[in-house]
């Protein structure tokens, strides 16, 4: 038998006002335990606001912050030793080397002397930066350095891996590192992680999306529900005549060597697929995209969602 | 206490690595060497030898030299433990600007802690360049005309120990508000520029009109310089007395170097210099207290 999961992370009724703009606005949500929760939204749309809240950076107006089963106006401290956070950009001292860095972070956390060297071994094992140590952090490549942020936020063994935009400007290989960790971690030590991200296709592996717009919770579900929601599904038809496509009566656009006919959901493309059996012996049913779920959502695209 | 040991540690190091700091910090100094070599000596030594010979006293050149070269070290003593001690400081703004600052403050250090430990860099930071430079003067007092004795030594460290401190803490409490490079940046250059000239390094207060001179006399780190003057001096004003100079020509002496300060026509005696500094540094270090318990209230309201 299984059980579920708890919630690690609860946001209740938050909000947030700088001046005129309210930039979070009674938002509520759940984040559980081992879960790939992902939170959406463009620029401005409120997600900085809140990380920076659930982090102890920034005072809110109303609501309630949860994590671990704390409150963060009750024990600020404890919610930081559970929270490692992996900037957009790296924050780490460019002219001290990896060592360096990452001793002096590790004793902010009261890792010190073996404890350190052993979490150190670990994580040089892990991220594969065991031959950086010694260099200066500002003299490493991008990729190199994405690492290392990620072992400092790995540094006191969190229990809630928040990654602000982590994979933005990497290559292809460090950005497949940077997910096999993750996965990783999630599988080895149950670890949540909170990502934000402008990239769809890492969002639809989450298990969990919040999709915020003007501070405000739009949409919420697993990326299934979300897509089910949101957008219809995509019949490609192959090695037909554009004529009978148009008599199936629904929209659809012409590909290269294809058609893409529109439905509202899995039930209606089943029932055109049934009633029109000589027409499809060629074709493929897929969900719509987290593109479109954004898109539908929020009436926004959101900037470098598509990526080379 | 591991935690500041280790924040500290972290900023001295940022300091000694970052070279645009760190030489920016040694600019006064550069400077205020680069004038004595070209000129300034010789003025101080035209002056000097014009008041002896003015009476009929003429003195051995070690004497000369040991009080050219007196004027000299306190100078860049009195400049360095200011200037370096600001611009070391201004890692607190780099940090602001690097992100470096949300990272530390994202870990459960205490904001004191934090506090602290820029100021505690940036003091042992610039007391590591002021001993250096201290012990480069004493080399040079000795080859050109040594006249200290193991108190004047010991007084002068003191007295830069107590400058540093002012330096950090005055430091610290400017620093505090910066946010961008462009405002650290331009407070680095005002006070590399222009300390040197307000606490009487390059020219003597005692050559500026009165009504500078009593502007100036409010800044403690006049006071600072002075005792700095007063004990790197002492050896070669007791030698003079000891060749029979009156007291009134050893006065004036003295007033024209900065060794006698006047607040107001009333001669401020040494022990007032040291308090005002103690003062200075308590008062700023008790602002800077102030505001970042200040900035602390405001993030968790």
């Amino acid at each position: 038998m299984t059980t579920m999961p708890n919630n690690v992370i609860e946001i209740s009724h938050l909000s947030k006002r700088f001046g005129d703009i309210q930039a979070v606005d009674d938002l509520s949500f759940r984040v559980k335990e081992g879960e790939l929760f992902a939170f959406l939204g463009i620029n401005g749309a409120g997600k900085s606001t809140t990380i920076n809240i659930m982090c102890g950076q920034l005072s809110k107006d109303k609501g309630s912050v949860n994590i671990s089963g704390m409150d963060l106006d009750n024990c600020p401290d404890d919610i930081k030793r559970c929270l490692g956070v992996v900037f957009q950009n790296s924050v780490l001292d460019k002219d001290l080397t990896v060592l360096d860095n990452l001793r002096s972070r590790a004793a902010l956390y009261g890792i010190y002397g073996t404890a350190f060297r052993r979490r150190l071994s670990e994580l040089a094992e892990l991220l594969e930066f065991g031959d950086l140590l010694k260099r200066s952090v500002g003299k490493l490549s991008g990729g190199q350095r994405r690492r290392i942020d990620i072992a400092r936020a790995l540094l006191h063994d969190p229990k809630v891996l928040i990654l602000d935009e982590p994979t933005t400007g990497l290559d292809p290989q460090t950005r497949r590192l940077l997910w096999d960790v993750v996965a990783e971690l999630r599988r080895g030590e149950n670890m949540t992680v909170f990502l934000t991200t402008h990239y769809m296709e890492e969002a639809a592996d989450a298990d969990f999306v919040v999709i915020l717009d003007g501070g405000k919770l739009a949409a919420d579900g697993t990326p299934l529900e979300l897509k089910n929601r949101y957008t219809g599904d995509f019949i490609t038809l192959y090695g037909v005549d554009e004529r009978r496509v148009e008599a199936l009566g629904v929209p659809y656009e012409a590909l290269r060597d294809a058609y893409r006919v529109s439905v509202a959901n899995t039930a209606e493309a089943t029932k055109l697929i049934v009633e029109n059996p000589e027409l499809f012996c060629d074709y493929e049913i897929a969900k719509g995209k987290m593109d479109d779920v954004f898109l539908a959502v929020t009436g926004k695209k959101l900037t470098g969602a598509t990526r080379a | 206490m591991r935690r500041l040991w280790a924040l500290t540690r972290r900023n001295i190091k940022l300091y000694f690595k970052d070279k645009g700091m760190f030489f920016t910090s040694l600019i006064t100094p550069v400077i205020l060497l680069v004038l004595y070599i070209t000129f300034l000596s010789n003025v101080y030594e035209d002056i000097f030898l014009g008041m002896l010979s003015g009476v009929g006293i003429t003195v051995p050149d070690k004497l000369v030299q040991g009080c050219v070269g007196g004027q000299l070290v306190s100078s860049i003593l009195a400049v360095s433990s200011v200037t370096v001690a600001f611009c070391s400081n201004l890692l607190m703004v780099q940090d602001k600007v690097t992100g470096a600052r949300r990272d530390l403050t994202m870990t459960p250090v205490n904001s004191t802690v934090l506090a602290l430990s820029y100021s505690l860099a940036a003091f042992l930071s610039t007391i590591i360049v002021c001993l250096i430079a201290a012990v480069i003067c004493m080399i040079y007092l000795a080859a050109v005309g040594w006249y200290l004795t193991a108190a004047d030594v010991l007084a002068l460290i003191l007295d830069v120990i107590l400058l540093t401190l002012f330096g950090t803490a005055l430091s610290s409490v400017v620093n505090f508000p910066l946010s961008t490079s462009g405002q650290g940046s331009a407070v680095g250059t005002i006070i590399s520029a222009g300390y040197g000239f307000l606490c009487g390094a390059y020219m003597p207060i005692s050559s500026f009109s009165d009504g500078l001179r009593n502007v100036i006399m409010f800044l403690p780190g006049t006071y600072g310089t002075s005792l700095l003057r007063n004990h790197a001096l002492s050896g070669v004003f007791a030698e003079l007395e000891s060749l029979g100079i009156s007291t009134e020509v050893m006065t004036g002496i003295r007033d024209s170097i900065d060794c006698n300060l006047y607040f107001f026509d009333n001669n401020v005696s040494q022990g007032v210099m040291y308090l005002v500094l103690v003062v200075a540094i308590l008062l700023c270090a008790g602002i800077y207290a102030l505001m970042n318990a200040a900035a602390a209230r405001k993030r968790i309201k």
